[in-house]
């Protein structure tokens, strides 16, 4: 099971997390059942420029920064094929 | 429609760098925004040329967002802290609602024809013979167009045998439902303002976020800061489909950013349908065929500048803002009213009748929470009264409907118009000569309803989803639309 924490925070919301409301219907086939969705709080990392642009999501410990629907998808197989590797 | 791209962003982070310096009492700093978004010594938020040019764009971005037309520039040393006084004095600032930064215009395609490298440069040179302006030069072996001499025709295209001739759409003019965006001669996007019906499409499609609203935040800020004067807070029926909470936490965020109170438009949209099925039976039983919908401003003003034959069929009554304004007056009749909402043409009908005072949008109350850092998330969502049916308004079908609820008379035969483009308008167009049996029109400039509304927050798949699952109401099509 991959992790997908998406920041609800009105920051990541407003500046593009809004997008992540249809990451249900945009989830291939094939790994719509390897993953677990789930949202956080703000866990603050808008207020540090270090960690990059919102909007934030963690894919397990991995964290995303100017996350889109694309990139989840990306990290999700990334981590897929990385536990098979082992 | 509502997208978020990075032009979007941009606009939504100057928006907040505006609000922060003005509730943290440092407007002066206002000239050093250009300067902190594209800072020296980086690669500057796409940035097409150079750091001067990303720094002049943020600078315009800034005079619309203060609520001036860019075109209205006399003296480019103005400073942006002066045209903020100059905003908070709040004298007129000019004409139309939305804005063109050409500054940001200037890069897009300057002519709708362009070579591609699949010319030959052949003898012939049928696009040379052919052009009626004589704009196509051979230049290193390929033709050229000249895009001050093209005039768009097309003729050249349908000249090459090498197919090697493209047309490429220019985004804003594409999207314009009634041509009220062309190129000057200058090469940059101008509004004619006789015939913009404010509907903010083009602002939608324009890749370079070239086309601004010119915002009146700054002042509600200020009438806040005031405190005069009650100022209150009047949200669109589209505000169930922004965030990921219900109403109640909506609400009660606003409250947190200084409003005195909040009323939802639904409440207005309840007269607004009630009325509005009166004027119907009324309209029917005087003999006349049929009555359109008038709650979408934008719609209003097509009748107004493009299908004067309609106008005498759109309903009188008024629209759900001006019933809640009314209001929100019996209460508070010295109040400061705000309406807010994710549409660019509310802010043009505001300013034609008494009892608004101001248009924010969804995207600015949006960018507003995030300056004062004030989280929806903290806020209690459970409904207390009872929902408000009307709240469908904010669907294509739902006026229509919510006036069918309210009807007795003679059998309605209603035709629902989910937005304004270039197919419904000749549909409209064939119904003003008299074409068609429907005897109740509902109308709204966006597809889907203000829920797709240019100034929401997030794109109307999204805005949809979350209406449906939290404004205790549900968007179907009640009425076939066509
Ligand atoms: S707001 Fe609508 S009518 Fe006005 S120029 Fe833009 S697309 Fe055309
Ligand atoms: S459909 Fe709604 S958001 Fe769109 S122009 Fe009409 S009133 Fe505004
Ligand atoms: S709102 Fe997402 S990290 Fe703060």
């Amino acid at each position: 099971m991959v992790e997908i924490k998406i920041c609800f925070g009105t920051l990541c919301f407003i500046m593009g997390g809004a997008a992540f409301e249809m990451l249900g219907e945009h989830l291939p086939e094939e790994i719509r059942n390897k993953v677990r969705v789930e949202g956080m709080n703000c866990p603050g990392f808008c207020h540090k420029a270090e960690f990059g642009k919102p909007p934030f999501v963690m894919v397990n410990q991995t964290l995303i920064a100017e996350a889109n629907i694309q990139k989840v998808i990306a990290k999700v197989r990334e981590e897929l094929s990385h536990g098979a590797n082992q | 429609m509502a997208q978020t791209n990075n032009a979007t962003l941009i606009r939504r982070e100057i928006i907040t760098r505006l609000c922060r310096l003005y509730t943290q009492g440092r407007l002066d700093e206002i000239d050093r925004i250009p300067l902190d978004m594209a800072p020296r010594n980086t690669a500057a938020h796409n940035s097409r040329c150079c750091i001067h040019k990303a720094r002049a764009i943020i600078r315009y971005r800034i005079m619309a967002l203060l609520g001036f037309n860019v075109a209205d520039e006399t003296d480019e040393l103005e400073t942006l802290y002066s045209y903020a006084l100059r905003s908070l004095a709040g004298t007129d600032h000019g004409n139309g609602v939305l804005t063109v930064v050409d500054e940001a215009c200037t890069s897009c395609v300057k002519s709708n024809y362009t070579v591609s490298n699949l010319c030959r440069g052949c003898l012939a040179s049928h696009c040379m013979v052919t052009c009626p302006k004589q704009a196509i030069a051979m230049e290193n072996g390929q033709a050229k167009i000249d895009p001050s001499k093209c005039v768009g025709c097309g003729l050249c295209q349908d000249a090459c045998p090498y197919h090697a001739i493209i047309y490429v759409p220019i985004p804003c003019e594409e999207s314009c439902p009634v041509k009220a965006i062309y190129r000057n001669e200058q090469g940059i996007e101008e509004i004619d303002y006789d015939k913009c019906i404010h509907c903010g499409k083009c602002m939608v499609a324009c890749p370079f976020g070239a086309i601004m609203y010119r915002s009146q935040l700054i002042q509600v800020l200020h009438r806040i800061a005031k405190a005069d004067k009650p100022v209150i807070a009047m949200l669109a029926p589209a505000v169930c489909g922004q965030f990921r909470v219900n109403y109640p936490a909506v609400a009660q965020a606003v409250m947190k950013l200084g409003f005195t109170g909040v009323y939802e438009v639904a409440a207005g949209a309840t007269l607004t349908a009630k009325h509005e099925a009166q004027e119907l039976a009324e309209t029917l039983e005087s003999g006349k065929p049929f009555m359109t919908t008038s709650c979408c401003p934008a719609w209003v003003e097509m009748t107004e500048k493009h299908l004067p034959q309609l106008k005498p069929s759109v309903s009188a009554t008024w629209s759900p803002m001006r019933y809640t304004a009314a209001l929100v007056r019996e209460k508070y009749p010295d109040a400061t009213v705000v309406f807010i909402g994710p549409c660019v043409a509310k802010q043009a009908e505001a300013r034609k009748y008494e009892g608004v005072d101001f248009v924010m949008t969804f995207e600015e109350l949006g960018s507003l929470m995030i300056a004062m850092n004030v989280d929806f998330q903290d806020f209690d969502q459970e409904e207390l009264g009872e929902v408000i049916p009307e709240r469908i308004f904010a669907a294509s079908s739902g006026v229509l409907s919510a006036v069918m609820a309210n009807y007795h008379g003679e059998p309605m035969k209603p035709l629902v118009v989910n937005g304004l483009n270039k197919k419904n308008i000749a549909g409209l167009r064939r119904i003003a000569a008299g074409r068609s049996d429907y005897n109740m029109i509902e109308v709204m400039a966006c597809e889907g309803g203000c829920l797709s509304g240019p100034a929401g927050i997030s794109s109307p798949e999204v805005a949809r989803k979350l209406f449906n699952a939290r404004a205790g109401v549900q968007v179907e099509a009640m009425v076939e639309s066509k």
